[in-house]
């Protein structure tokens, strides 16, 4: 059997959520509302879950797992999301090279390469997208931005919020080339599209 | 009085967390933003408020000196009672309030606002680490650094000037001042702004951490409130603090030479 990444469940009066993602697979899901993916994305980043969900990561229950167990199990998730955004007073540079300079590892020039490979292969200037403040950025950039710095922390899972939202034809196939330099540096990992219902 | 209750607590909350955390103060981006903090709030007032700050403070010197008809022990009593021990600090600490202690809370009550805060709890970065204790220890070196600065300008201010209004040389004041001058007056000062410093910032970073909702107005209602607390906050360890070093503590061991 495999060994599911996440498994979550939320029952509400009007709905009901579940969500399985097998460890390694990349899962499309679903929501009825935006208030659902809301309560999927924060459950997953905090590691947490409120009255009325249920959330296992990785194998372990989140309600009953201690603060630092807790804490381990949220550096294993990340999420290109609108709840997780930019700092608006660092440029990108600073803004991607952050956690890596809090946490000591891995050191700046190996994260100068990474981030500087990432934005080539996705169509955009390094140097130039360095010195951007996030105000001075598109959507676009402010989506790759997020991601090149998760591919820094090199999440074991990778959540993908709405990641079309706002954008264009164009734009679109700009991020659906994130998966793939997700999975190059991570072969392991296991990513999660998290959408609404087109009809909801 | 709940309400006040629970600030304080956290004020006490907040001042051991950061003081726990002063190690931490080596890490690349913490440092970066101390030293940021640093140049906003001692370079960059050094430059500009300061200076007129202590021009209209030599102006009340030469205009009590007058009212007084002080002779040349007077006048540099004044200079070493008022400006270096009380006035300097103070000065200091307002400016201090009106630069950092506004930028500080809106900054900090803006990025809870708009969720950063959350953002970078998500990144398994540290509040305290990240955002108080850069600011707060940054003010404090600040805030001593200005004060000094105001002392130094005002007193030099008050003895280039009062020859002009008594009859007294600035040799004559200047050795006077010296023959006065003991070291608790130094370490006064000194302790003392780095009380005010840490008081405007860690007040500033609580209320900025704590806003009383998560809507764009709630940032101007953090400022008025982080101000109007630093303020009082500053006057009370003014006069606590006189009282205890000059007043019952020390008293008989700590003594103003004037």
């Amino acid at each position: 059997m495999t060994d599911l990444a996440v498994r979550y469940k939320r029952k509400t009066p009007r709905h009901e959520v579940e969500v399985s993602a097998p460890q390694g697979t990349v899962t499309h899901v679903h929501l009825p509302d935006d208030d659902a993916k809301a309560h999927l994305v924060t459950a997953l980043l905090k590691a947490r879950c409120e009255a009325g969900e249920e959330l296992e990561l990785f194998g372990e229950p989140a309600a009953t797992a201690a603060p630092q167990r807790r804490e381990s199990l949220r550096m294993r998730v990340g999420a290109v999301s609108p709840i997780v955004g930019l700092m608006s007073n660092l440029n990108a540079w600073e803004n991607i090279s952050l956690p890596a300079a809090y946490h000591g590892t891995p050191p700046l020039p190996d994260v100068v390469q990474l981030a500087s490979d990432v934005l080539t292969k996705l169509g955009a200037e390094p140097d130039y997208f360095f010195a951007r403040l996030p105000d001075e950025l598109g959507l676009l950039e402010r989506k790759m931005a997020s991601f090149v710095r998760l591919l820094v922390v090199a999440p074991e899972l990778m959540v993908f919020d709405a990641l079309e939202d706002g954008l264009s034809h164009a734009e679109c196939r700009h991020v659906a080339r994130f998966e793939a330099e997700y999975r190059a540096r991570q072969p392991n990992g296991t990513v999660l599209y998290v959408d609404t219902r087109e009809d909801s | 009085m709940l309400q006040a209750l629970r600030e304080m607590e956290g004020g006490i909350q907040l001042s051991l967390n950061v003081a726990a955390r002063l190690p931490h103060l080596r890490r690349a981006p913490i440092l970066e933003s101390f030293l940021r903090q640093v140049y906003f709030t001692g370079v960059t007032a050094a430059a500009g408020v300061i200076p007129r700050a202590c021009g209209l403070g030599v102006i009340i010197i030469a205009v009590m000196i007058n009212m007084l008809d002080a002779d040349v022990d007077l006048a540099v009593k004044i200079l070493l009672l008022l400006v270096f021990r009380e006035v300097g600090p103070l000065a200091a600490a307002i400016v201090v309030i009106l630069r950092t202690g506004t930028a500080v809370s809106a900054e900090v009550a803006m990025m809870r606002v708009s969720g950063q805060t959350r953002a970078l709890r998500y990144l398994g970065i540290d509040l305290y680490d990240y955002l108080v204790l850069p600011r707060v220890a940054g003010c404090m070196l600040a805030t001593l650094a200005l004060t000094f600065y105001v002392q130094f300008l005002a007193v030099l201010g008050g003895l280039v000037l009062s020859p002009f209004i008594i009859e007294a040389s600035f040799w004559e004041l200047t050795n006077r001042l010296f023959e006065l001058f003991t070291p608790v007056d130094f370490f006064y000062s000194t302790v003392k702004s780095l009380l005010f410093g840490f008081a405007i910032s860690a007040c500033c970073c609580w209320h900025g951490l704590n806003p009383p909702d998560l809507t764009n107005n709630a940032v101007p209602k953090v400022v008025t409130k982080a101000v109007t607390q630093s303020m009082m906050l500053v006057l009370l360890i003014n006069a606590v603090f006189a009282y205890v070093v000059f007043g019952i503590l020390f008293f008989g061991l700590v003594k103003a030479n004037v």
